[in-house]
């Protein structure tokens, strides 16, 4: 679950990000945050990695309160985000299957649950002939399939799709977002962030507006896949 | 942490001197070379140090004894010069033996040695050498308020010129191998800090998704220090080539070796076990040290 109450975050150069942000995403929903370059939706994504602190207000990720977490607990509680990127941020020396592997490894997983889990997301997204591939050598919607594979693996309370579908082709944009829908669909929370109206047309659901820092809107609506 | 992981760690650690082996590759020459310029260093001191020592070993402080001192007052003397402090080692040598010594020096002028017919116009003497030629003075002083001493003679100046030689050496060196630790710890800390911003990237992900600050840091930790040892044991090979090299030359020198003394020389095999040790535990020590501080940037980013 994740919690904003009155929220704002002003950087050191005087611009004020967030702008007293309230904003409640339940356990098991899926919400697009919808917004022009520079709106605020990078410094949400950083607020909810604790990669940035809230200059006021109030934040709760998954059990955890941001204000007052220390240092030492945000790995903690990034074990339990799973966050895809635009540009995949995949690691170039390491093999899909390693790329995947490497998260449990962080978390100290059992070698056999390691062996068990990642064949079993791989499959999930569709690469499990791609396990021994590097990066290079995948198109761009497999890059991302990895990537939401490598956010997948830990089994995370939420997962953060920032811009996903940023750098791939349209049909393959489609893909993804029903990946994430299926994700969605087996009870993990999904956020996910981006600037194509379209796509959240076409899927609907809950959409967040951010302009110049605040909620413009906040609303459920209908996908036109789902009118045809 | 677990075994498993530790065991990742170490080979991820392995795994990447390999990936990044063109990094790994200017760690290890840079850290090569700082070792051999330091071990180098180390040694020359050593040796310098070791004929200084070896020349303060030969000085000799003659005391002379009034004419004719009968047998218990040269036992009183003898027995005060040898409860002083700093007194290495005292022989007594008799005025029939130094004027025997004398004639046999001169004797081309024999002569001279006629006309003095049964006289011995020399004395009894003690020939001392000193422990610690820097306290010289001091012990001079003391033998001078012996009763029964006729006169001291010292090699003063060449006692000074050795105590201020080895003052400056002492100096130079330390200041020289203090200048290259510092210039090789920070020509190792850029070339890690080099390597590790070329993997920024890796690190930022590995924290996105929940890795302590020990896990990034462990394979690099491993990294440096394998590098650190391998930079280690190639600079001991490169140090023991060449100081054999000198040594060898060096033997040839017969002259040479005559002036700083056959044994001033520290041979390798005297300071293999140390110098060992300290090319292998110091390479890995800095190569480790290097690679975990220069990943803090990264890793508190």
């Amino acid at each position: 679950m994740v919690e904003l109450k009155d929220v704002s975050v002003k950087y050191s150069n005087g611009v004020d990000a967030l702008d007293h942000v309230s904003l409640k995403i339940n356990d098991g929903d899926f919400a697009f945050v919808v917004g022009a370059s520079g709106a605020g939706k990078s410094t949400l994504i950083k607020l909810l990695l604790k990669e940035i602190d809230a200059t006021s207000g109030k934040i709760i990720v998954n059990g955890y309160q941001l204000n007052t977490l220390k240092k030492k607990e945000i790995p903690a509680l990034r074990r339990t985000i799973g966050i895809v990127f635009q540009d995949f941020r995949l690691i170039s020396s390491m093999t899909v299957y390693d790329n995947i592997a490497f998260v449990l490894r962080v978390t100290d997983a059992p070698v056999p649950h390691i062996k068990k889990r990642v064949p079993y997301v791989m499959n999930l997204v569709g690469l499990q002939e791609k396990a021994k591939s590097y990066p290079d050598e995948l198109s761009g919607g497999e890059m991302q399939r990895v990537a939401i594979a490598r956010a997948l693996v830990n089994d995370p309370q939420l997962l953060i799709a920032d811009e996903p579908t940023g750098n791939i082709d349209p049909e393959l944009s489609y893909e993804i977002v029903e990946l994430l829908k299926s994700i969605n669909m087996q009870g993990t929370t999904v956020m996910m962030v981006t600037h194509e109206h379209e796509l959240v047309r076409r899927f609907g659901g809950r959409i967040i507006n951010i302009t110049a820092g605040q909620i413009a809107f906040d609303e459920i609506m209908e996908g036109t896949d789902n009118e045809i | 942490m677990k075994f498993s992981s530790i065991r990742y760690l170490t080979e991820q650690g392995v795994e990447n001197i390999w990936k990044n082996r063109m990094m790994s590759f200017a760690s290890f020459c840079v850290l090569l070379v700082s070792l051999v310029l330091v071990g180098i260093s180390i040694l020359a001191w050593q040796n310098v140090s070791s004929m200084i020592g070896n020349v303060e070993s030969k000085n000799e402080v003659i005391v002379y004894l009034n004419d004719n001192t009968d047998q218990e007052n040269l036992n009183r003397i003898e027995g005060i010069l040898r409860n002083l402090p700093n007194i290495a080692s005292l022989d007594f040598y008799s005025k029939e033996e130094a004027y025997l010594a004398l004639k046999n020096r001169m004797s081309d002028y024999d002569v001279l040695f006629e006309s003095l017919g049964d006289d011995n116009p020399l004395v009894d003497s003690f020939r001392i050498q000193i422990e610690d030629i820097s306290q010289m003075s001091k012990t001079i002083s003391q033998m001078e308020s012996i009763d029964g001493i006729m006169n001291i003679s010292a090699p003063y100046e060449f006692v000074s010129f050795l105590t201020q030689l080895r003052t400056v050496l002492t100096w130079v060196m330390t200041a020289l191998i203090f200048a290259m630790l510092i210039v090789s710890a920070v020509i190792i800390s850029n070339t890690t800090k080099t390597s590790v911003y070329s993997r920024r990237e890796e690190i930022r992900i590995m924290k996105y998704v929940g890795a302590t600050n020990a896990f990034i840091r462990v394979p690099f930790f491993i990294e440096g220090m394998i590098t650190g040892f391998f930079a280690g044991c190639g600079a001991l090979l490169i140090t023991w080539l060449v100081y054999d090299t000198v040594m060898n030359i060096l033997e040839n020198q017969a002259t040479l070796l005559n002036i700083i003394g056959v044994g001033s020389l520290v041979t390798f095999q005297q300071i293999y076990l140390p110098m060992t040790l300290s090319y292998l535990f110091g390479g890995a020590l800095i190569g480790a040290a290097g690679s975990a501080f220069s990943t803090e940037k990264y890793i508190d980013a």
